[in-house]
């Protein structure tokens, strides 16, 4: 169902467009991503499990998780929810093993790209690195999957806190678009979207990347990318939990929820149970009321709420219950979810028998955290460690952002799971160090600021998970070097 | 700490050696610096063919898939052995009268092969374009086959702990003491380990490790790159492998498309980092075989090595002037298929004192002056 009014946004849908969703027609917009489409279509089982066979619908809703893999235009496993609809697109759903690709396509041999800085991800840190990099004079050439830029801050619709440098009291979506517009205007930089960076390779010298686009008719153009230097800003994947029917469709990611409801304005569901109680489990809850959904629940494992106190207020005032020391016990239902059971637990996460609860729901949003998503990086021989309170493994970087490996930097959640605000900082410096490794003279004073406003944007009790985590990262490249 | 026998590496051939020993009642201990199968074997085709040009070779590799039929059976966990048969292309009739060589000498020796032609070649792998390939027949052995590294290797390993083999990983040898030429220990992570046999089972790196007991190896590691496509419907069983072009590819049990082939960057040395020559020739070579790939997308591309020997054998038995320190290595690209009889062989002589022919045949010795008769049928 797609939302036709809502307090703050208005949709830029764009174009109707018709396609085919195995053999029937149907329609969308030039904006959708086919995933959004289909949803909007009622469609909610988009692919079927490796193993047993059992139905998946979409979980993140931005390319990481290939729950949401179908055959475009007889071109198997194409992840629909980072793919825009066209008029005239097949779409089909596929067997767990895809049959052979049915169709033909010219050979469209392999292209060499050569940049200062290449900067994998578009999402805020990738982008203020990017813009970074330009302005030190660096010719920058800026990566992303998606078929927009933006990354998460594309759905985030509420207004900023943090500092105002990083436009606080805007909002994310805003955010996006000013960021996006200073991108484009900028000609030193060069945006591929609908592009991925698949490896890293030996080169005599700079830094040697692989790319594949993603073209309308739905084949690949290969590119080598040489760089002189990198920064990876490719963002973090939503992380799961484990309960009984946890892959049933209308399982989704927060993320994955809020991408749908306020970029595309089509809604998964009517009724939700949201599971946990940070500030995105909030934050979200807030939004999906906004658009018209009924927040049944808010469960949280932890003793007290999470986030911020304003946002579980808010919830509070539409008579939102938050349950704490909660969790999902199961999710019910035939090939859709058609409610769960949630349950106290004690202390030491044992489940209290008796103490079940029947929530009548069809969409459980899960926001029990990121993880980062550290494959390109690792690809690069940084050194990766495991630390828990970035969110898993990271690669170990200096406070100019530079990992182990010369020359390749990280930036946003990609280096620890934080916030907007600190992602755009985050890529400012490494944008502008990736510009000095590239040779070019950079103002390291604006560096100094920077770190001046990420140590303030780290001092609340809400910063202390990443303070802890930078000061741990930092102690580990000092024994590093 | 004191044992009979150290293992160094844990790869397929070090765990293999742990369980074959451990159930003879033998004491091992295993010392693997990083974690079991990072070597060649977590990193392998894993492919098992028993088409080879020489006696030796054929022979141990179809005792060794004897083994493999009934390795699950013995080890109580499914290693994924499969057959699908090996197709070896053939280019030309030059190569036509080698395979006929060939198979005349296989069949002898009791391997059931035979050399088809191009149509046969479309039966038995429908994806594959014979003339694409530039063939005008192969050969195809449909007891040639595929087991699962990874399975194979931690059956092996949890076999040997439950039988009190110890296994310790993320722990390096950096030492071997050896006094008045006999093997008297090692040392792991400052710890010192009295033994009285070091077998030397740790692939590329073999050479690294005979140094430590002031022995010089001949082998060298070579970087080797291979692929997996994404998973599709299985279209094939076999594997097709042409010694001319390198290239060797089959579909795993889970539907990725498998293969390598010398790349064109091809050196010698510890360098890990892929290369983007070897992901072209490889794609080019691949689609050339079987065009219907062209639009598959690659997952993953990795390094590993291959424990290259001067004639591309494996190095096996006790070293002739330090008594106690085996050699196992030198496998040169198929140490996977070759390591259930080569194991064998190696602990029946350190239980009891077994000799074999391939001892011999196979010594560190042969390196001496002598003429090398060099294996041919290589490929990747
Ligand atoms: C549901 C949710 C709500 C949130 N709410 C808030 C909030 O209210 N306030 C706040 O400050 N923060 C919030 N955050 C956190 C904030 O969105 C992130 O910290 C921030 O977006 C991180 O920015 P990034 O640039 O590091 O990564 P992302 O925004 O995740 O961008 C990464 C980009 O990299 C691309 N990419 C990844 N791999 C590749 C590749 N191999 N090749 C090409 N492209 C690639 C991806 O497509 C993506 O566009 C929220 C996060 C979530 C998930
Ligand atoms: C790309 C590729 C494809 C291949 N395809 C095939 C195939 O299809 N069929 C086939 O039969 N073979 C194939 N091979 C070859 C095969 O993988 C190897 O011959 C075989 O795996 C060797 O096993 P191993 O146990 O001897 O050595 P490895 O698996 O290399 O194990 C050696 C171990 O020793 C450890 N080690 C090294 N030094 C020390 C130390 N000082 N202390 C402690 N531990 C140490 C290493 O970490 C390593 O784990 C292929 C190899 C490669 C690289
Ligand atoms: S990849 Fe499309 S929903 Fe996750």
């Amino acid at each position: 169902m797609r939302i036709e009014e809502h307090p703050i946004l208005s949709f830029e849908r764009g174009r109707k467009v018709h396609f085919y969703f195995n053999g029937k027609k149907l329609y969308g917009y030039e904006n959708e991503s086919i995933a959004a489409a289909l949803v909007a279509n009622g469609i909610t089982q988009l692919s079927k499990s490796l193993k047993y066979n059992r139905p998946r619908g979409f979980f993140c809703g931005i390319g990481k998780c290939a729950s949401c893999r179908m055959r475009v235009n007889g071109v198997p496993n194409v992840r629909i929810c980072i793919e825009n609809v066209r008029e005239g697109l097949e779409v089909e759903t596929q067997e767990p093993l895809a049959e052979l690709p049915s169709r033909e396509f010219d050979d469209k041999g392999i292209d060499t790209l050569e940049c200062d800085v290449l900067v994998i991800g578009g999402g805020p840190a990738g982008l203020c690195a990017s813009l970074e990099a330009a302005k030190s004079d660096a010719d920058v050439i800026v990566v992303d999957e998606n078929f927009k830029l933006g990354g998460q801050l594309l759905k985030q619709t509420h207004k900023f806190f943090g500092s105002k440098h990083e436009m606080a009291g805007k909002r994310g979506i805003d955010i996006a678009k000013e960021l996006e517009k200073e991108i484009i205007e900028n000609n030193r930089i060069r945006v591929f979207l609908k592009s991925s960076v698949f490896g890293y390779y030996e080169s005599d010298h700079g830094h040697l990347f692989g790319m594949a686009q993603r073209l309308d008719d739905m084949s690949e153009k290969v590119y080598k990318v040489k760089c002189k230097s990198a920064v990876i800003a490719s963002g973090a994947s939503e992380n799961f939990l484990v309960f009984p029917n946890n892959d049933l469709p209308g399982v989704y990611g927060a993320g994955g929820v809020q991408t749908l409801v306020n970029v595309y304005g089509v809604l998964p569901g009517k009724k939700v149970l949201m599971v946990g109680s940070g500030n995105v489990g909030l934050i979200v809850s807030y939004q999906l009321l906004q658009a018209g959904m009924e927040v049944k629940a808010v469960v949280e494992a932890l003793p007290k709420i999470g986030g911020y106190f304003v946002h579980a207020a808010k919830l509070r005032r539409f008579g939102v219950p938050i349950y704490v020391s909660h969790t999902v016990k199961e999710v019910y239902g035939e090939d859709k979810v058609e409610g769960a059971t949630i349950v106290e637990i004690d202390k030491n996460w044992r489940e209290i028998p008796g103490t079940e609860k029947r929530i009548d729901c069809d969409v459980v949003c899960l926001a029990v955290g990121l993880s980062p998503s550290v494959r390109v990086v690792s690809l690069t021989g940084a050194d990766i460690r495991y630390i828990p309170e970035a969110g898993g493994y990271v690669a170990i970087h200096d406070d100019c952002m530079e990992t182990t490996k010369r020359g390749i930097f990280v930036a946003g959640d990609l280096s620890g799971i934080e916030e907007a605000s600190i992602a755009m900082l985050e890529g400012k410096l490494a944008g502008l160090y990736s510009a000095k490794r590239a040779g070019k003279d950079v103002n390291e004073d604006k560096a100094d600021e920077y770190r001046k406003r990420l140590e303030e944007l780290r001092a609340g009790p809400f910063g202390e998970r990443g303070r802890i985590a930078k000061e741990k990262i930092r102690r580990l490249w000092k024994e590093c070097h | 700490m004191k044992t009979d026998v150290v293992i160094i590496g844990g790869g397929i051939n070090g765990c293999s050696l742990a369980y074959q020993l451990s159930k003879k009642g033998i004491d091992v201990a295993l010392f693997e610096r990083k974690y079991i199968c990072s070597g060649a074997t977590g990193r392998c085709g894993a492919g098992i063919r028993q088409q080879w040009s020489t006696r030796e070779n054929i022979i141990l590799a179809k005792e060794s898939v004897k083994i493999f039929s009934k390795l699950s059976r013995e080890l109580k966990e499914d290693i994924g052995f499969r057959q699908g048969g090996y197709l070896v292309a053939i280019h030309d009739e030059k190569e036509l009268k080698e395979a006929e060589e060939r198979v005349k000498l296989q069949r002898s020796l009791g391997v059931d092969v035979k050399i088809i032609d191009k149509d046969e070649i479309k039966e038995i792998v429908p994806i594959l374009d014979p003339d694409g390939m530039h063939a005008i027949g192969a050969t195809f052995c449909p007891t040639d086959g595929h087991a699962d590294p990874f399975k194979t290797t931690f059956a092996y390993a949890r076999r040997a702990v439950e039988n009190g083999a110890k296994i310790f990983t993320h722990r390096e040898v950096s030492k071997i003491i050896v006094e008045k030429n006999k093997v008297k220990g090692v040392v792991a992570d400052g710890e010192r380990i009295d033994c009285n046999y070091v077998i030397n089972s740790a692939g590329a790196w073999s050479r690294i490790v005979a140094r430590m007991a002031g022995i010089d190896i001949p082998n060298r590691p070579l970087r080797k790159e291979a692929i997996v496509t994404e998973k599709m419907k299985r279209v094939f069983d076999a594997m097709v492998i042409s010694f001319r072009d390198g290239i060797y590819f089959s579909q795993q049990s889970e539907g990725n498309i498998l293969g390598g082939i010398p790349g064109p960057d091809e050196r010698e040395g510890y360098l890990y980092q892929p290369t983007f020559s070897f992901l072209n020739h490889m794609a080019r070579t691949l689609t050339r075989y079987a065009p219907v790939l062209k639009f598959v997308r690659v997952l993953r591309h990795w390094t590993g090595f291959y424990d290259v020997s001067p004639d591309a054998r494996p190095i096996i038995g006790e070293d002739p002037n330090i008594k106690g320190f085996i050699h196992c290595h030198g496998f040169s690209g198929h140490g996977f298929m070759l390591s259930p009889m080569v194991t064998k062989i190696i602990s029946d002589y350190i239980s009891d004192g077994k000799d074999s022919d391939y001892l011999h045949s196979l010594s560190i010795e042969r390196f001496k002056g002598k003429d090398i008769s060099r294996e041919v049928s290589v490929v990747g």
